[in-house]
């Protein structure tokens, strides 16, 4: 236990001081900064949290770099962003009607009425307290349980379990993001398959090429990620407001009156409905892949079951918005249980959270980060401690912060920036594919970057056209070099056994799992009797 | 003749079997000629100590044929019906497909896009060959990439170009609001890109 607490005073004395002692004011203010971005693009009509973390990280990493230091403030604004973007959400949907996420569906339900009656003020009010609540109880999860199942992970699983791993949590992404799980699949084989374009393990020279030089090192990861991710977004967004010119639609105002407070007696009322919204969305946001509106709607027909008066749901009922808000937030904190210990992203948010880590410094994620080994001071050689344990504290250290800032301050930032909901999309779209492409250009140096993301892009814009989800695309993309070295990793030690993934029972027993998944996913629903 | 117990099968979904069917092209594709072409490593190598070690095509190979796997079974399911949840087609009936509409949009989008990139690359070495031309100065566009005016120029150009013609084809009109956000965004940009971070060059002056 001594042991414990010894890393995590290091993680917390790594965000707040510099390695000579110094007070470091910037990875607090970084999650500041973030916050406030997330809560504006949040609030923002078409805009969500991924969004400002794709534009943001190439952004971060030409201003701070790669090294070291770079990674805590880099992480600190991300965290920020993937916070106040969930809070954030909830400002469209309960003041304009607009949901920018169909989660945020859910939360028009109730926060609207509300709003229309006078009570948009509380009703942010009781968004942005469920929201924190539900936020901060993922989050205390997350620490909890990140370590002890890395723990367990790195004792049991070897490279032919890690390798299974990857492919079952493949197969379950692609099973629940999309409406076919097949081509989930298939679009994952894909995107891990582009992943290795230009790459070599043997030394024989850049591979999958097709002659083209300037992809001799590799795909640009953060390029096609964003490619995929924010310019096929951008593309379906202009599609969408061309043939419907949403912009020329105006925004009703609605001016608030009568009592908007907000109380002890309202929190007591809303309490019991965030409780269980929050452990909701912290357990389907701990299963890579599903979203939170899942969760969302789980958590607003939980609360609407257990309510004396079901029949007033949807009329502008507080708990409507505290459901809907505490289940959806509580997702983005225990999303990140599969990063922490596995090193798998579970979600967008944490795609660029992974792609942050892997960009800058030299933390990795995964099982092994939380091995607790034992600090000893060796005269004339230094510290043996795991650095990567203290990083990870560091980065919880992080989180709480983001909370602290939520919850004290996070409530009037969503308040005042509601105003900024009212920009256009027609607008404020092309000025984000510009910046994106900036961006790539100035992080990755050169026109190559510009031609992956718009490649990516159409083929983002396919697959959604296509109504194919791009999660396991993505998340294929990210993994390909991690599995493509556990495989060769696998077979080299198994001595050259083409069948050594099913040597290993519980191999055999998370690729039939994923087999289950796929199968079980892949059976069309059967009608109802009428 | 009745039919058999059991669920009735739905007609196949000509997207859902062409989805699968591309694929399934490209898996092949991948390993009978782009592979054997594109990869100078083998499938299993040798290596120093005599052992069997996997080579680059190693895991390319295995990825290729679970494509292909999977494509199939794609197609077949897709043939027989059990392709596919349906797509909300009663929201939109284009759901799930790509439609003449959808091609057009991505040629125009990319034709704006592409205006916009062509004018970043080309515009300012232009704007100095025409200067030199002119007797103004005897330097090339790369003894001038860092140095104002001339490396704003197809930034500043091909930005707006990109970016205000997106949002002209987005609203159907022409706004002074909307060029004014893009002047503003644009002014924006060039701040942070280049004045603020000092180690980065904008479009295109990495590339000269």
């Amino acid at each position: 236990m001594e042991l414990v607490l010894e890393y995590v005073i290091r993680g917390m004395t790594d965000v707040f001081f510099t390695a000579d002692g110094a007070f470091d004011w910037l990875p607090a203010a970084m999650v500041l900064g973030g916050l406030v971005l997330g809560i504006v693009i949040g609030a923002t009509p078409g805009l969500n949290g991924p969004f400002a973390m794709a534009l943001s990280l190439p952004v971060l990493i030409s201003f701070f770099g790669h090294s070291d230091e770079a990674l805590l403030p880099i992480l600190g604004f991300l965290i920020g962003v993937m916070k106040g973007a969930t809070v954030g959400g909830a400002v469209p949907a309960i003041l304009f009607n607009t949901p920018g996420t169909p989660d945020a569906y859910l939360t028009t339900l109730d926060g609207h009425p509300m709003a229309l009656n006078g009570q948009g003020p509380k009703a942010l009010k009781i968004a942005h307290f469920s929201s924190a609540a539900g936020d901060t109880f993922s989050d205390m999860v997350l620490f909890l349980t990140a370590p002890v199942l890395a723990v367990l992970i790195e004792r049991v699983l070897d490279l032919p379990e890690k390798s299974a791993l990857i492919v079952l949590s493949l197969s379950f992404m692609a099973a629940v993001a999309g409406n076919s799980a097949v081509k989930g699949l298939m679009v994952g084989v894909l995107g891990m398959l582009l992943a290795l374009m230009g790459s070599t393990l043997s030394g024989h020279g850049a591979r999958m090429t097709f002659g083209i030089t300037a992809l001799g090192n590799g795909l640009p990861l953060t390029s096609a990620v964003l490619g995929v991710l924010v310019v096929s977004e951008v593309l379906v967004a202009v599609e969408r407001t061309a043939r419907e010119r949403l912009s020329l639609l105006a925004l009703p105002s609605i001016a608030p009156t009568g009592d908007n407070r907000f109380g002890w007696q309202d929190v007591r009322r809303i309490l019991p409905r965030v409780f269980t919204s929050a452990v909701i969305g912290t357990l389907v946001g701990a299963l890579p892949g599903i979203g939170t509106t899942l969760a969302a709607t789980l958590g607003y027909d939980s609360a609407r079951r257990l309510s004396k008066h079901p029949e007033k749901f949807g009329t502008g009922l507080p708990e409507g918005v505290a459901a809907t808000e505490a289940a959806n937030s509580a997702v983005s904190g225990a999303n990140l249980i599969p990063v922490m210990s596995l090193g798998i992203p579970g979600n967008f948010a944490a795609v660029f959270l992974i792609l942050a880590v892997e960009s800058v410094g030299s933390f990795t994620l995964g099982p092994s980060v939380f091995r607790f080994t034992e600090i000893k001071v060796i005269e004339d050689y230094g510290t043996i401690i795991n650095r990567d344990l203290v990083v990870a504290f560091a980065i919880f250290t992080l989180m709480v912060l983001g909370n602290v800032f939520n919850w004290t301050i996070g409530s009037w930032f969503l308040r005042a920036l509601g105003a900024l909901s009212r920009i256009p999309r027609s607008i404020m779209l092309p000025c984000v594919l510009l910046i994106t492409l900036t961006a790539v250009y100035a992080q990755d140096g050169g026109f190559v970057a510009i031609w992956v993301v718009i490649v990516f892009g159409a083929i983002g814009y396919v697959l959604r056209r296509l109504d194919v989800s791009i999660l396991p695309f993505v998340i294929g993309f990210i993994l390909a070099p991690k599995l493509e070295e556990l495989v060769r990793g696998g077979y080299s030690a198994s001595g050259g056994d083409p069948w050594f993934l099913l040597k290993s029972p519980l191999a055999v027993a998370f690729l039939a799992a994923a087999l289950l998944v796929v199968l079980f996913a892949g059976r069309p629903l059967r009608p109802r009797a009428a | 003749m009745t039919r058999p117990r059991g669920r009735r099968r739905e007609a196949p979904d000509p997207w859902d079997v062409g989805f699968g069917a591309a694929l399934l092209a490209l898996a092949v594709a991948a390993l009978s000629w782009w592979f054997p072409h594109d990869i100078k490593g083998g499938f299993i190598e040798a290596s120093v100590g005599g052992r069997r070690v996997p080579g680059d095509a190693f895991f390319p190979v295995l990825l290729a044929v679970a494509l292909a796997v999977l494509a199939a079974v794609q197609v077949l399911l897709a043939l027989l019906g059990r392709g596919a949840r349906a797509p909300a087609r009663d929201a939109d009936p284009d759901a799930g497909r790509l439609t003449a509409r959808d091609l057009r949009f991505l040629a125009w989008f990319h034709v704006i896009v592409l205006s916009g990139i062509a004018l970043m690359y080309g515009l300012g070495p232009a704007a100095v060959a025409a200067a030199k031309a002119l007797g103004l100065t005897d330097l090339d566009y790369r003894q001038l990439a860092d140095t104002a005016p001339w490396k704003y120029l197809g930034y500043l150009a091909g930005g707006f170009v990109m970016t205000a013609g997106l949002i002209v084809y987005s609203e159907g009109r022409l706004r002074r609001r909307a060029l004014v956000t893009v002047a503003i965004v644009l002014a924006c940009a060039v701040l942070l890109f280049d004045v603020a971070l000092t180690n980065v060059l904008l479009p295109p002056n990495a590339d000269q």
